[in-house]
Parts: structure tokens; sequence; C-alpha cells
């Protein structure tokens, strides 16, 4: 019998550490395929804003002509959405590590997670609102 | 076991992971900032302001900064893969970390030269 098997049978913790095991194993699977596509996303996109183009020629009139096609909405909304999700997981396993008081890290979570949240509506209100017919 | 199991050695696996996680906060450290700057995009006039800071020659050295991180995290987040859905597919764990590191500061200079050479032109301020 294994020491996670052991312990599980410990009057009332089954449930939520079956579950917590089970969460822990879909993020350790969504960090390597996110991962994956991120690795295409991210270097794409910084390819195009910093090497192909020059970083003060990405003006407004730039992303008008870029987000004029759709594709290039969902890509960067992909990127948007990818990012703060892997990000913010692979902060929350910083935050498991280094912080070890169980309310700090409650209250550093609920902070961290709010955040991303706000910023990934930010976002997509950003992607979703453009319409970049202005002149200028 | 022996307690000195687990005294941190430093070897090239251990330099991979603290690199990668330092690296990984950097950068998700950018996005925030990044989607923030990006939101102004309604507002023409402050993200074309905002968007020439990123010009300036400090803000261009943080950005070959940025590159480092994006480019070393991704290249061993690729390490990382192969090691936990292909075990044993990496023979000589060691050479791999050396070669990911090495292509990382090659790259980096490579795109560090093109990122700063607009400065040294003298066609940015």
């Amino acid at each position: 019998m294994s020491i996670l098997e052991r312990s599980a049978s410990r009057p009332g913790s089954t449930p939520n550490r079956r579950s917590r095991q089970n969460f822990e194993t879909w993020s350790w699977f969504f960090m390597r395929i996110s991962g994956l596509v991120l690795f295409f996303l991210a270097l794409i996109h910084f390819s195009l804003t910093h090497i192909f183009n020059d970083v003060t020629t990405t003006t407004v009139s730039f992303v008008a002509k870029r987000w004029a096609n759709p594709f290039w909405r969902v890509f960067d909304w992909l990127l948007l959405a990818l990012g703060l999700l892997h990000g913010t997981n692979g902060l929350r396993f910083i935050m498991d590590d280094y912080v070890r008081n169980p309310r700090k890290r409650a209250a550093i979570k609920a902070v961290m997670y709010s955040l991303a949240v706000a910023l990934f509506i930010l976002g997509t209100i950003t992607i979703v609102t453009f319409r970049g017919n202005f002149s200028g | 076991m022996s307690p000195e199991s687990t005294v941190y050695k430093g070897k090239t696996g251990q330099w991979a992971f603290v690199l990668h996680r330092i690296t990984g906060f950097l950068v998700l450290m950018f996005i925030l900032l990044h989607i923030v700057d990006v939101s102004m995009l309604n507002f023409p006039r402050i993200y074309n302001e905002i968007h020439a800071l990123y010009g300036n020659v400090l803000m261009r050295l943080f950005e070959v900064g940025l590159l480092f991180g994006l480019v070393y995290h991704a290249l061993n987040g690729l390490r990382v893969i192969m090691i936990d859905f292909f075990p044993g597919s990496i023979k000589n764990e060691k050479s791999v970390f050396y070669g990911i590191f090495s292509l990382t500061i090659l790259l980096t200079i490579i795109g560090g030269v093109i990122i700063l050479r607009p400065f040294f032109t003298g066609s940015v301020h």
C-alpha cells in the first residue's frame, strides 16, 4: 500500500484528496499542452512586434491593419487567454512552494486570481471592441 | 536517503528549474503590464504616447531581457515536455541543458542587435 493510499483511507480525507490529485494531474497536463501552443504563439508574436517590425512602428494604425484580419484577433486572444492561464497557474506553484502560512497563501491567491480575471476581461474587451477607424 | 541528499548541489537540472521559474515569473509580470498598455487602443493618442516609450533605449534593453526570458522559458519548456512525455528520450541531460542555454544566448544576441540597432544608428532618440 502506498503512502497516498494509506493517508487517503484516513476518515474524512478521501474525497478532497482524490479530487485534489485529479486537479493537479489536469494542471500538470494543461501546463505541457498550453506551453507547447504558447511556444509558437508567444515567439511569433514577439518576432512580429520586435524583430520583423521595430517596436516604434507598432502604432494604433499598425494594430488596426493587423486586426482587420480576424485571424490575428483570434491569435492574440488565444495568446491572452493561454498566457494568463499558464502564467497564473505557474504563479500558483510558486506560492504553494514559498508561502507556508495558509492564510497568507489564500489571501495572495485571491488577489492574483482576481487580477488575472480582471485583466482577462480587460484584454478581451480590447480585442473585441477595437474598431481602428480613427485617423492616426 | 541520507540528509545530504536533500542539500542543494546546483546540478544543471536544478539550475534549469530555478531559471525556468524566474523567467516565467518575469514574463508573466510583463504580460500583465502589456495587457494594460494595449487596453489603451481605444484611446489612440494615449496608446501611441505610451508606445513611443517602448522605443526608448532603457525599454529596448528591457525588451532584450524579455527576449532572453521568453526564449529560455520556451526552449526549456520543450525539454521538460520531452522528459515528461518521452521518458528516456534525453540521454545526456547536461549537454541538452548547455545546448538550450547556448541557443538562448545566441538568439538573444541576434535579436538584441536587431532591437538595439535603431538606437545606435540614431534613427531613435
